[in-house]
């Protein structure tokens, strides 16, 4: 029980400076008070200027008004009325939330002025980059961004299913169909060798957000791995979400943002008029598409014929299908049957906004519903509320942002996913349900797939997420900022199977139920206290931003299997349970710890130089190891602003920016570099047993990624046609990763880091352009493409190492290595593959042929029309990639489970030549082990890009009575809609078979506003 | 008005920052601490599990608790008994083709079967375990030389016996004596005969270790019996007949061991004829043999071979009471009924039996027989089935002794462990009994496939066993 310090070599460093800064911070708000606002007024003859403000539709009360340059400042009246002191030439700004600030220089005492409602130009827009924001113009680093305005038309639950095909350079792919399940999210490809090492960094109003699930996936196996856990936070209560890409943007976050930043900001409220806002949506989803598999006629001639070709004249006692213990001329399109269903979808959420000019709060809180295409009473429930406060003092110099939500969700799932059994059921086999509506199986002959729906999968999951952000301006252009944020998030899941999930034959009465629990709960805290300085020098812009970051996390899990229940009514109680395991009860914690630090420079509104760094020390690192630095340095040139092209030039916004720098990963858990041992919870002869938790090894240190970035943004006619293209270089090194081993070392894997570099290289276009512009129409388009490639540069001793077998140098580390197909041998009618080391025998040794499954590129084609108080928008999203043929890789054919249509067209015993080899029953060994080689080979690899209609939304501004003040909405929307692709499989944008495929969701709904 | 106000505001600003720079400064001082973690209370490291008698021998129940719950010598359907009744000709095959059973039974592991690489796996693992005692032991300070002996002892006897079966599965293995991650992941392969030597080895100073006395009363963990008895098999595997006999005596002169009066009693937990038994997980539990074995109507996914069970003698007790009957639609099935509380069961009564005293008599019935001591070999074979009600056998020459103790072992030992698979593979006679009654069976499939992941991360593993 050693207590490591890591902290030996900052603190000497680091202490002094925030002792510093903290002192000037005290100093500054003390000496502020005696300052005044009197002080800068000695030199110029001040007059009172008044004025109104207005709308379009009349006065504003609670605009801010200030003297440029100066602490002056004044608010409007109810009847807009303002006065402030103000000397000819000083420059007024008129400010007003959801209002476009309008600056006007002082002549004279009588200034009224109009303002508009916000509708700034994209270059006008403030971009969050975290720890500070920044103009789009003016950004030099890499930040792609949506708002609420492209995630309300989706009926999607998640909003990383919100965010696909909408970024650049942001890969997301949906693991299963199942409501509630994961995504797999690459920004910029995959940096790490380890595969769960590539996530990017969540950072929810400033407050970090993990994102490793809480579940153990024990009991979640119907998700096809672990649920997303970002199912906490409700797509509608987000005002948009940022992601930054490249070392500019990355850096200050160091050690976590190698693999990206996703900032996501939540909605905040309007003072003003208070106003209640509502929408409700209901729809249905199905599957997307089925495989084509035989029909019971196929099915059965392709059994006799592989018994047939076995030697087999007598059919096996377990042969059902054939031997004419089931019906022969009984059929069942399985697919249809199990997984034809119709998911119900429905939404509802309501929120109130208002306040004063000073003070602006937004309640709001929704719930929704899916239910599953599989038959039985299944549903995922999300509930959620929040709140949201802004204040700020009356001088303007106090802010306070406030924020806390609560989300809860309910999810009960069948125990397993039909999809694999759906697709491998026999076409002959019996019905579902017997004559009096119980369960059929067919005198135990059948292990019938509605069992699964005896067990179930359910999840209850609670997250609070709060975030306080306190800002105070001690003195002209310099603030102090303080955050903290607080989560919570509480999980428990459970796995009920009960005995009658097993054929009766078995006879297993309740005493051999099961149920397995997981409870696990993970709090954290963060304060970040940081000092913000802003000055003009004349022409020139420099905005200095200093911070440290204290984070605790701290989490346990409990994992309890009980068993033996008196009655399978009581599955669901724990305490019911005749024996309790304790399968795992553990306890983390996790420390981290940085010093940041910003300095932009902005010369004359055309030259820009962002410099950016953090320290950071976690306690994933043992000792000596836990410190790095990380930085970079960005810049652009605004060279549309360049006298070359004037003002009515062509070119109406032109960039060229670049940046370099660096980021780590830290992403490995906790306590790996301790060297332990760990209860298994498991007895023997009276005494619980110990195991060692992991191979021993100290030594390892952070993981990098040097990132290079060259881009480019420029706006044609008035900014109708916009272009943007960067291109970039990530070189990730000093691996750290689960080396693998083989199992003669007592484990799969040893935590190192690895002297393996992985460079991504890529370029992203975006092309938006506003195509027709008249009256009442308008038609707007914007593309986003990513062409990615990946590539492992070195990677020292290689060929003797254990990664010989997945890796080659110089190709993807996403590749696949496999067998080269070479046909099929015409006298035994099996497949033939190649003999690749030419050692006179195909086996593994020679499965060195390559295929790159990750995709070559993917985008997304949105277009917006506008007609009236008509809109239309419709996304396309597209990917170039290749897969394995699911119809191909369902197991040798002839066997006991249904297969492709495509494997009709095989080669007889002695008769003609097919496209597959000849069927087997099992019993000839030879052909099912080419079957299995076949299902590695490169033969099965082939096209599956798709263009998919990823969404559609149809939305229509009911014309209400302006004086009602009511607003309201009908749209009508709809979810991978069309697909186009030439794939043979289920659904192309899926890794892997066996699970059930992204739906097709269509909705209805309506919105209204008073 | 307004000013006061606003002064108040400010001030209490000021406060609020003062108090926030404070708080930072605070922490800041206490920087050295911050990122500083100490191990959660549910682990221990390394160090302190070996300082410790309690500890150390919850380290070493880990490995106990592995090696009855999962891998080869498990009861369930992951161990040997349940594989090589299927993979040989013990049990007949009743599943359908997507359960693990019927790879087995159709012989037909590949080197990708994922079945081969959990028995490879799950066996290194254990024996990982074996050697993190071996070597905790070895480096404590503060265990009395009783303890430490015992520990390592019990660490040795159970890093042979798995090695032991691993060859016996898969031909030539790796022999793993340390927890050197480096070094275990470029091991070598050691041919068969080898690994047996080493396998003696182990044992050899685990007898030279363990007490005669059972640290429990209920011989849970091994005494120096019990690893003289596997020693004695090892022998025997060997075709070192001298000492296989020798030990083999030792083990049957020791007055700690008897035949029970009763057959029936042979696998209850107190059976004077146990030399080594695993522990249940519970203490209401019995073995998990019977929960793979036993069925009440059609078979689950297996039953007894009819061949087995017509090759008893009449009037065999062994027939009688290790065997159940079970009729369904008109068919008989039959399972091994050696331990009888299976599902559901309301008492704890029997323990699974790694170890046996009759396995002894027959071991050193065959060495006897192999040296020329046919006499010897006789009262060996005798002795055994007179506790299964038989009169002597009938056999007398040297070769007739050796089929029948060969005939004896297949029934006195069906069904455990794997006894009648190795008994053939050594013996060379696999082709020529599994050819004629199975389908798949082929010479090659002697060896387990060696796991294809296994090759391709340790290329020093090759070659391949032949056939894969």
């Amino acid at each position: 029980m050693k207590f490591h310090s890591l902290f030996r070599y900052g603190r000497r460093v680091f202490c002094p400076v925030l002792f510093g800064y903290a002192f000037l911070g005290t100093q500054g708000a003390l000496a502020h008070a005696p300052l005044g606002s009197s002080r800068l007024s000695f030199f110029v003859v001040q007059q009172q200027v008044s004025g109104r403000v207005t709308d379009a539709s009349g006065p504003l009360p609670g605009v801010a008004v200030a003297v440029k340059g100066t602490a002056r400042t004044a608010l409007t009246d109810l009847d807009g009325r303002y006065s402030i002191a103000a000397s000819d030439g000083e420059v007024l700004i008129f400010s007003y939330i959801g209002y476009a600030p309008v600056e006007v220089p002082v002549s004279g005492a009588f200034l009224d002025e109009l303002l508009k409602p916000e509708a700034r130009s994209i270059q006008e827009v403030v971009v969050n980059a975290g720890y500070y924001s920044v103009k789009e113009s003016e950004r030099t680093g890499s930040i792609a961004r949506i708002t609420s305005k492209d995630i309300e038309n989706q009926p999607v639950t998640n909003v990383l299913a919100a965010m696909q095909g909408r970024m650049a350079g942001v890969s997301i792919t949906q693991n299963t169909g199942m409501p509630g399940g994961g995504f797999d999210i690459k920004i910029r490809g995959q940096n790490s060798l380890r595969q769960d090492g590539n996530r990017p960094l969540y950072v929810i109003d400033g407050v970090p957000y993990d994102s490793e699930s809480l579940t153990d996936g024990f009991a979640s196996a119907v998700l096809a791995g672990r649920p997303s856990p970002l199912n906490s936070i409700p797509p509608g209560q987000i005002a948009s979400i940022e992601v930054l890409k490249d070392a500019d943007a990355t850096a200050i976050y160091g050690s976590r943002g190698a693999n990206g930043v996703v900032l996501v900001t939540t909605k905040k409220g309007k003072g003003g008029k208070t106003t209640v806002s509502a929408n409700f949506t209901r729809g249905a989803s199905r599957v997307t598409r089925f495989s084509k598999l035989m029909d019971t006629g196929q099915y059965l001639s392709m059994r006799r014929e592989a018994f047939a070709n076995d030697g087999i004249t007598e059919y096996p006692e377990y042969a059902y299908d054939v031997n004419g213990t089931w019906d022969q001329n009984r059929y069942t399109d399985w697919q249809k049957e199990l997984l034809g269903g119709m998911a119900l979808f429905s939404t509802a959420n309501v929120s109130v906004s208002g306040g004063s000019e000073r003070t602006a709060f937004l309640l709001s809180g929704g719930t929704s519903e899916q239910s599953t295409v599989f038959a039985g009473n299944f549903k995922y429930r999300t509930g959620n509320v929040r709140a949201s406060l802004n204040h700020q003092g009356e001088d303007g110099k106090f802010k306070l942002s406030f924020a806390a939500g609560l989300s809860l969700q309910d999810n009960r799932l069948p125990g397993n996913d039909y999809t694999a059994e759906a697709m491998s059921l026999v076409p002959n086999a019996p019905a579902l349900y017997d004559g009096q509506g119980n369960l059929n199986w067919e005198n135990n002959t059948f292990n019938n797939p509605l069992r699964n729906n005896l067990a179930q999968y359910l999840s209850q999951t609670d997250d609070l997420l709060s975030s306080l952000k306190l800002s105070y301006e001690i003195a002209e252009g310099l603030e102090a900022v303080t955050s903290f944020g607080y989560t919570s998030t509480k999980l428990r899941d459970r796995n009920l199977v009960p005995s009658t999930t097993s054929m009766p034959s078995v006879q297993l009465t309740s005493a051999s139920s099961y149920m397995s629990m997981t409870i696990a709960d993970r709090t954290s805290w963060i304060a970040e206290p940081q000092l913000q300085w802003r000055r003009s020098f004349g022409m020139l812009d420099i905005d200095l931003l200093a911070g440290s970051t204290f984070q605790m996390q701290e989490g346990e899990s409990l994992l309890q299997l009980g068993r033996g229940f008196s009655s399978n009514s009581l599955i669901g109680n724990l305490a019911a349970a005749s024996s309790i395991r304790v399968l795992g009860n553990e306890k983390k914690e996790y420390r981290y710890q940085a010093f940041f630090g910003r300095a932009n420079f902005n010369l004359n509104k055309k030259y820009l130089l962002n410099l950016t760094a953090r320290r950071d020390g976690s306690s994933r690192f043992g000792p000596g190891r836990q410190f790095a630095t990380f930085g970079a340095v960005g810049g652009a040139w605004l060279f549309h602003k360049e006298r070359l092209f004037g003002e009515n030039s062509t070119v109406s916004f032109g960039k060229l920016r670049a940046s370099y720098g660096s980021t780590g990963s830290d992403q490995i858990g906790d306590y790996q570099y301790f060297n332990t041992y760990g209860t298994t919870g498991i007895q023997y002869a009276g005494a619980i047993g110990l195991e060692p938790t992991r191979l021993f090894n100290p030594n390892f240190a952070w993981e990098t990624n040097r990132k290079l970035e060259l881009g480019t943004e420029v706006g044609l006619f008035g900014d109708r046609v916009f272009v943007t293209a960067a291109w970039y270089r990530n070189t990730s090194g000093n691996q750290l990763t689960g080396i693998p081993l083989p199992a003669t070392t007592g484990f799969q894997s040893v935590q190192a880091n690895l002297n393996a570099v992985v460079r991504n290289t890529g370029l992203e276009v975006t092309l938006r352009t506003e195509n027709i512009a008249s009256g009442n129409f308008k038609w707007t388009s914007s593309l986003n493409i990513s062409f990615s490639r990946n590539r492992l540069v070195s990677f020292p001793g290689l060929e003797g190492s254990t990664y010989a077998s997945y890796y080659a140098v110089g190709q993807p580390i996403s590749i696949q290595k496999l067998y080269q197909y070479e046909g099929i041998d015409p006298v035994t009618g099996i497949y033939k593959f190649a003999d690749l080391n030419g050692d006179g025998s195909v086996d593994y040794l020679d499965m060195s042929k390559t295929a790159d499954l990750s995709p070559k590129f993917f985008g997304g084609l949105h277009n917006e029309f506008r007609y009236k108080s008509l809109r239309l928008e419709f996304l396309v999203q597209f990917v170039k990639q290749r897969n394995r043929d699911q119809a191909l890789t369902m197991g040798f054919g002839g066997g006991m489970n249904n297969q492709s249509v495509a494997m009709l067209d095989h080669t007889q015993t002695g008769g003609t030549a097919g496209a597959t080899q000849i069927y087997t029953a099992g019993f000839n060994e030879q052909a099912v082990m080419a079957s299995y080689m076949y299902s590695s080979s490169d033969a099965v690899i082939t096209d599956a890009s798709f263009a998919r209609l990823k969404n559609i939304a149809l939305t229509w501004d009911v014309p209400t009575a302006k004086s009602t003040g009511v607003a309201c909405q009908l749209t009508l929307q709809a979810q991978n809609l069309l697909t186009i692709t030439a794939y043979k499989g289920g659904d192309p944008e899926f890794p892997a078979g066996g699970y059930l495929p992204p739906l097709r969701t269509i909705t209805a709904g309506i919105g209204f506003s008073f | 008005m307004q000013n006061l106000k606003n002064s108040r505001g400010q001030q209490f600003c000021a406060v609020l920052l003062r108090a926030c720079c404070t708080a930072v400064l605070v922490s800041c001082l206490g920087c050295d601490s911050f990122v500083g973690v100490e191990l959660p209370d549910s682990q221990l490291s390394v160090s302190d599990v070996f300082e410790d008698a309690t500890t150390a021998n919850a380290a070493m129940a880990g490995v106990y608790s592995k090696m009855r719950d999962s891998g080869m010598l498990s009861g369930s359907s992951t161990g040997c008994s349940y594989v090589l009744g299927l993979y040989g000709d013990e049990l007949e095959f009743y599943g359908s083709s997507d359960v693990d059973g019927f790879l087995y039974a159709a012989n037909g592991l590949l080197a990708t079967s994922p079945q081969a690489a959990s028995l490879w796996n799950e066996a290194y693992r254990q024996i990982y375990g074996a050697n993190a005692v071996i070597n905790g032991v070895g480096e404590s300070a503060f265990l009395p030389e009783a303890e430490r002996n015992l520990l390592m002892g019990e660490a040795l006897f159970a890093r042979g016996m798995l090695h032991f079966y691993l060859a016996n599965l898969f031909g030539a293995i790796p022999y793993v004596t340390t927890t050197d991650y480096q070094a275990n992941s470029t091991i070598g392969k050691m041919p068969v005969g080898e690994a047996w030597q080493q396998a003696r080895v182990d044992l050899e100073e685990a007898v030279s270790l363990l007490p005669e006395t059972y640290r429990s009363p209920d011989r849970t963990r091994p005494n120096k019996f019990a690893a003289m008895a596997l020693l004695s098999r090892i022998c025997l595997y060997q075709g070192s007949w001298e000492s296989a006999s020798e030990h083999a005596t030792a083990v049957i002169e020791s007055p700690m061991y008897n035949f029970d009066q009763d057959i029936e009693a042979t696998f209850l937990i107190g059976s004077s004829a146990t030399l080594f038994q695993f522990s249940p997980a519970r203490s209401t539990d019995n073995t998990l043999e019977a929960v793979t074995f036993i069925f009440d109507a059609s078979p689950g996914d297996s039953a007894l071979r009819d061949e087995l069970v017509s090759t008893f003698e009449q009037g065999d007790l062994r027939r009688a009471n290790w065997i159940r009957a079970v009729e369904d639609n008109g068919t008989t099935y039959y399972h091994a009924y050696k331990y009888r509380q299976g599902v559901g069961a309301t008492v704890q009564a029997e323990y699974s039996k790694v170890l046996r005293f009759s396995e002894l008599f027959l071991i050193r019935s065959e060495a006897r027989a192999r040296q020329g001591d046919l006499a010897g070999a006789a009262a060996d074979i005798n002795a055994v089935r007179s506790q299964a009600g038989l009169a002597g056998t009938p056999a007398s020459s040297q070769s007739e002794l050796l089929q029948a103790v060969l005939q004896e072992r297949r029934v006195e030992l069906f069904a455990e462990f794997g006894h009648r698979f190795f008994d053939l593979k050594r013996l060379g006679l696999l082709d020529a009994t599994l050819g004629p009654v199975k389908n798949g069976w082929n010479t090659a499939d002697a060896n387990f496939p060696i796991p294809l992941s296994e090759l391709l991360l340790n290329p020093n593993l090759m070659p391949q066993n032949a056939g894969y």
